[in-house]
């Protein structure tokens, strides 16, 4: 087992961590918006869509686990490189100037990873460790939307999430030595689109609720 | 002095086997109980220290600059020459061997020209080996193109990076053996001294360009790859910091140079614009194999050239030598330039430079295939001079670009100090008065992987050495004059810098003693560098301490060996009284202003002695035999 | 056309590795925009010298952009603004009269300052000792055509094997990594087939070493290839990540 840890102790390892879970995620958002897009066919359709998720039972114990099991790696691993990075340049520029290669995206990771832990805590808290007896999920979430500051909060967190994926996703292939002239582009392409998606995919979401309740 | 070349017996073509034979082994176990110093880790001192590493020697390498892999065999671009005959087109040694031995128009060593013929196959295959990622045909093979004074095709190249190629697989060779632990690799050192114990070379003495410091490291033999000495010009295609010091001091001691005044003024760089000029830069001479090299018939025609009509047109080299056309030799494609801008033919603001045309190359082969040959080529000197050469032709003219002269070494590589070595350009061994393209590569690297391997086992085989330490007396003897000239030169505190004195003493040695020379001026030169020599010693300004990183001081040693070094490439250009390749004195000229060689009296080395600080020099000549090859008339005709 | 330029330096100026280092400011005077930046500094050099101020020290050695040996952070960005271009192939037509330049060393915990702008760059030569080479002796390699390498497989080999180890890199990255020089070592020689019998090896001993050395992490942010004088892509990192891949899990 000693060269697994030397492994994923070494630079290239922890990148490695950094793509799998990363990837996992975009996953997860993936199902969760195809999940979500019920809201927009109405109340029925997605309660129905909670109870059938539910019903899976064990399996999304799973998959429960798992996720928070990776989001502990990406987070502490994001954490733990952040710090490395700095102190790997001590002494800073005067002048700072990027040559192209920077994006919003790519310049901001750490901050909006940080951002969007904030927020998923957040998000946790409002629709899954809520007392969901006498109600439906579809009422928990027209109640939260109801309030302008949580359309605000839950609007910004999504657009965050798209600049932090619109970098993640094509980094992730890089990492894992997906890189050839011939399909980078095209990746990196669909890494942006993929942000956007979420971006607006998600982020209708709240305006969609309070505009038709 | 009487010089022993100590050529071996028998056939040209047997003789480096049978020396070989003949050369005593050290006994594997005995090898790592001796210790060699390398200075320089070019292609030569690179490739030497890696091979006697692997060999089993402990070696200690030094290196002027932050990293071995930054020498100036870098900067090569065109090609490494070897007698493969991969092409079929009936190259073999002794074609090379003769293409050498003529291209240096017979002023080398008949013997060591053929042995460097014989390794050049072995080079590429080690190179291969190593990695080095030479052009390849669609098949899968090695591909080859021309060079100037060949008609074979026998270059193998990297793009326009062959050097760099090259090097880097020395170095990544040079690196294994120092996590090996059998090289010791000491960087940003400057080697100001040899140290000579009882009669051999036994250490060096080095400044640490970090700390100031003096340091004192012992050996049982000592390797200087210390490179050229083109920058006594100022102006030269060497990097900044190559000079003629470590060489030098080696004379110094009692190692002859010989024939210093054989310089190469290499025939395609980018023309010099302006007084604060540093360097030049060389356009690889390969170049000519599409560029088309031509000035305008009318002298003065300032039109630009898109303007001037094929009619109106001289193709100068394709007329006068149809059969090499614009692949002649260096030095003559040099000479004929200068003739060229000197009847007023010269093209550009300042007159200085001929144009080197790829209109009718883009036309026959396409845009792409060239910029596949070029582009990086042709990309920096866009860079430099912001014109683009895929449209309007490029401007070239002369530049000082290698030094055949060198210290004088025997079959062996020892120079007339006992266990010391000199390899590579810092040798005067193989090119004789004028080197080909792509020859300097292969001649370090034989030196490095192929020669000084066995050469030096049959000198450390042959005699027994007591150790001896920095604490011998002879160490501190040269400590001790060494510091005293880095406290002079710091307390002179005149008024004018090193580069104005290395720049005056480069105008002098160009206007003088460059592509053409006369007895009146070669005079003059030598009275102006003793003046000039005079005055640096008075008025030169080098700030700063000793005792720390000091860039200004470290120049100030180097000129000031410049300054005398130029007097003896002066001493040595009058006394050779006749032209030959890249020496060409005016008084010795045929009908149609070729280099005349005398050969009845001057087919000999000139091996300078050092007699003392401002004394006449004593010359030793080692006479050339030539049994194997017939001395003609270069003709490139 | 030749033009001349008046400009503003601030450059870092440092006695020594641990000495306190600060901005000081020169004016150049008359500046011809043919000069390239380092002879640029060589003027403002000849001028300190004769003030009796000792000169700005300064790597650079080749002046033709293949050695490696220059390199400065100019205005923000490592051997300046022009895209592919060494320090030294850096020419003073790409500023303006009036200008402002701002001259960093490059910065990272592994490149200590030795002086003014000269910083010790040894650590990537420990990344190479560490296994940028092919393990064979000098002597007994077989004969240069026995070993077939088609055209396209010795180009980007090529392509990855012009680096100049110059570290701008490392100047460029925003973590200090020098992930872009390492992998472009074990691109060239992964590809070629003499590099193959080590590959997992290389690729495991010159991560590991270029771990040790204080430099970042890639955060695939893109700088070094950007800044890059000899354009290598990030390419190889990604190749370099397979054969890290291959290697840890694999072999």
């Amino acid at each position: 087992m000693n060269w697994l840890i030397t492994t994923f102790a070494s630079s290239i390892g922890k990148k490695l961590m950094m793509a799998v879970t990363g990837l996992s995620f975009c996953a997860f958002l993936t199902a969760h918006l195809i999940g979500n897009l019920t809201l927009y066919a109405g109340r029925d359709a997605f309660n129905s869509y909670a109870e059938h998720l539910h019903s899976l039972g064990p399996l999304i114990t799973v998959a429960e686990t798992g996720l928070l099991f990776f989001g502990i790696i990406h987070v502490l691993t994001g954490l733990f490189l952040f710090f490395q990075n700095i102190a790997a340049r001590p002494a800073r520029y005067e002048v700072n100037k990027n040559a192209g290669g920077r994006t919003i995206g790519s310049a901001t990771m750490p901050y909006t990873g940080l951002i969007l832990i904030a927020f998923i805590t957040f998000h946790l808290i409002n629709f899954h460790f809520i007392d969901k007896t006498g109600t439906t999920i579809f009422q928990i979430v027209r109640d939260a939307f109801a309030k302008p500051s949580y359309i605000a909060i839950y609007v910004m967190a999504v657009v965050t999430a798209a600049f932090h994926v619109s970098h993640g996703l094509w980094s992730a292939f890089q990492t894992l030595g997906i890189n050839h002239p011939k399909y980078m582009p095209l990746i990196r392409k669909a890494g942006i689109a993929f942000s956007i998606l979420i971006g607006i995919g998600f982020g209708f979401i709240p305006v969609f609720i309070s505009l038709t309740t | 002095m009487r010089l022993d070349a100590k050529i071996p017996a028998g056939p040209l073509a047997e003789k480096w086997d049978r020396h070989r034979f003949e050369l005593k082994l050290v006994n594997p176990a005995n090898k790592r109980k001796f210790e060699i110093i390398v200075v320089g880790t070019g292609l030569a001192g690179g490739s030497a220290s890696a091979s006697l590493a692997e060999l089993g020697y402990n070696v200690k390498t030094f290196c002027i600059q932050d990293s071995p892999r930054r020498a100036h065999s870098i900067a090569a671009q065109g090609g490494i020459n070897a007698s493969k005959n991969y092409q079929n087109d009936g190259d073999s040694d002794w074609r090379l061997f003769y293409d050498t031995v003529k291209g240096g128009d017979f002023r080398a060593r008949e013997a060591n020209v053929y042995r460097l013929a014989q390794l050049s196959g072995n080079i590429i295959d080690q190179c291969v080996a190593q990695g080095v990622p030479f052009a390849r045909e669609y098949g899968g093979q090695l591909a080859n193109r021309s060079f100037g004074g060949a008609q074979v095709s026998r270059t193998f190249y990297a793009r326009g990076q062959t050097g760099q190629q090259l090097l880097l697989g020395a170095y990544s060779a040079l690196s294994r053996q120092v996590a090996a632990g059998k090289v010791t690799m000491y960087p940003r050192r400057e080697m100001l001294d040899v140290v000579v114990a009882d009669g051999q070379a036994r250490g060096i003495i080095v400044r640490n360009l970090v700390t100031g410091e003096i340091e004192k490291y012992a050996a049982d033999a000592v390797i200087l790859a210390s490179g050229g000495y083109a920058n006594v010009f100022f102006l030269s295609t060497n990097a900044m910091a190559s000079n003629v010091t470590a060489a030098y001091r080696a004379y110094k001691k009692g190692a002859c140079f010989a024939n210093p005044c054989f310089t190469q003024i290499h025939p395609t760089c980018i023309p010099v614009h302006g007084t604060y000029q540093s360097k030049l830069t060389l356009m690889s001479e390969s170049l000519r194999n599409d560029g088309r090299v031509w000035v305008p018939k009318k002298p003065g025609d300032k039109r630009s050239p898109s303007q001037i009509p094929e009619s109106e047109r001289d193709y100068y080299l394709e007329n006068k030598y149809p059969s090499f056309g614009n692949l002649v030799p260096r030095d003559v494609a040099s000479r004929n330039a200068k003739e060229q801008c000197d009847i007023g033919k010269g093209v550009g603001e300042t007159g200085l430079a001929v144009y080197l045309d790829f209109a009718d190359a883009i036309k026959r082969d396409g845009k792409e295939v060239i910029a596949k040959k070029y582009g990086n080529l042709f990309q920096m000197y866009e860079k430099i001079t912001a014109d683009n050469p895929y449209e309007t032709p490029m401007m070239i003219y002369p530049a000082v670009h290698y030094t055949m002269g060198g210290l004088w070494v025997d079959y062996n590589l020892m120079s007339t100090i006992d266990g010391l070595f000199v390899l590579g350009e810092a040798n005067f061994s193989d090119h004789g008065a004028n080197r080909l393209g792509a020859s300097a590569l292969m001649q370090g690297l034989a030196d490095g992987y192929f020669i000084i391997p066995y050469t030096i086992g049959g000198y450390l085989a042959g005699n027994a050495k007591k150790k001896v330490t920095t604490e011998h007396p002879a160490f501190n003897e040269s400590l001790a004059q060494i510091d005293s000239q880095v406290k002079r030169l710091l307390s002179i505190k005149g008024k004018r810098t090193v580069d104005d004195f290395h720049r005056q003493l480069g105008n002098i040695m160009w206007e003088y003693c460059g592509m053409s020379r006369n007895d009146a001026g070669l005079e003059k030169a030598r009275e102006l560098i003793r003046s000039l020599r005079g005055e640096f010693w008075e008025n030169v300004i080098v700030p700063g301490s000793g005792s720390d990183f000091n860039q200004s001081l470290e120049r100030a040693g180097r000129v000031a060996d410049f300054l005398e070094f130029g007097e003896l490439m002066v001493i040595d250009a009058l006394s050779r009284r006749e032209s030959c390749g890249g020496h060409f004195n005016e008084g010795y000229q045929t009908e149609d202003n070729e280099a005349m060689r005398d050969d009845e009296n001057f087919c000999h080395v000139s091996a300078w002695e050092y007699t003392g600080y401002e004394k006449e020099p004593l010359l030793n000549r080692e006479p050339l035999v030539f049994e194997n090859v017939k001395l003609t008339q270069r003709s490139y005709k | 056309m030749t033009k001349t330029l008046n400009l503003t330096l601030k450059v870092w100026r440092q006695k020594g590795q641990n000495s306190k280092g600060s901005f000081e400011t020169y004016n150049a005077k008359g500046i011809s925009s043919d000069m390239s930046f380092l002879e640029m500094i060589d003027v403002i050099n000849e001028q300190l010298t004769i003030d009796g101020i000792e000169p700005i020290a300064f790597d650079h050695d080749c002046r033709e952009g293949i050695c490696g040996m220059c390199g400065t952070v100019v205005n923000g960005r490592p051997h300046g603004p022009e895209k592919g271009t060494t320090l030294c192939q850096l020419h003073m037509r790409h500023f303006s009269d009036g200008d402002t330049i701002v001259v960093e060393p490059w910065r990272s915990r592994a490149f200590k300052v030795i002086k003014d702008l000269v910083v010790d760059r040894s650590a990537l030569d420990k990344i190479i000792q560490a296994g940028g080479y092919i393990s064979v002796n000098t002597g007994g390699a077989p004969d240069a055509n026995a070993i077939l390498v088609s055209q396209e497989t010795a180009e980007k080999a090529m392509d990855a094997a012009a680096c100049i180890g110059c570290g701008a890199c490392v100047a460029a990255c925003p973590n200090a990594s020098a992930m872009l020089f390492t992998s472009a070592k074990i691109s060239q020689l992964a590809l070629l087939p003499q590099g193959k019998p080590e590959a997992a090896k290389r690729a495991m001993e010159m991560v590991r070493t270029m771990d040790g050395l204080g430099f970042g992490n890639c955060t695939n942010e893109r700088e070094c290839e950007a800044e890059c004088p000899k354009e290598i892509s990030i390419v190889n990192i990604a190749r370099m990540n397979r054969e890290f891949f291959k290697a840890a899990f694999l072999s």
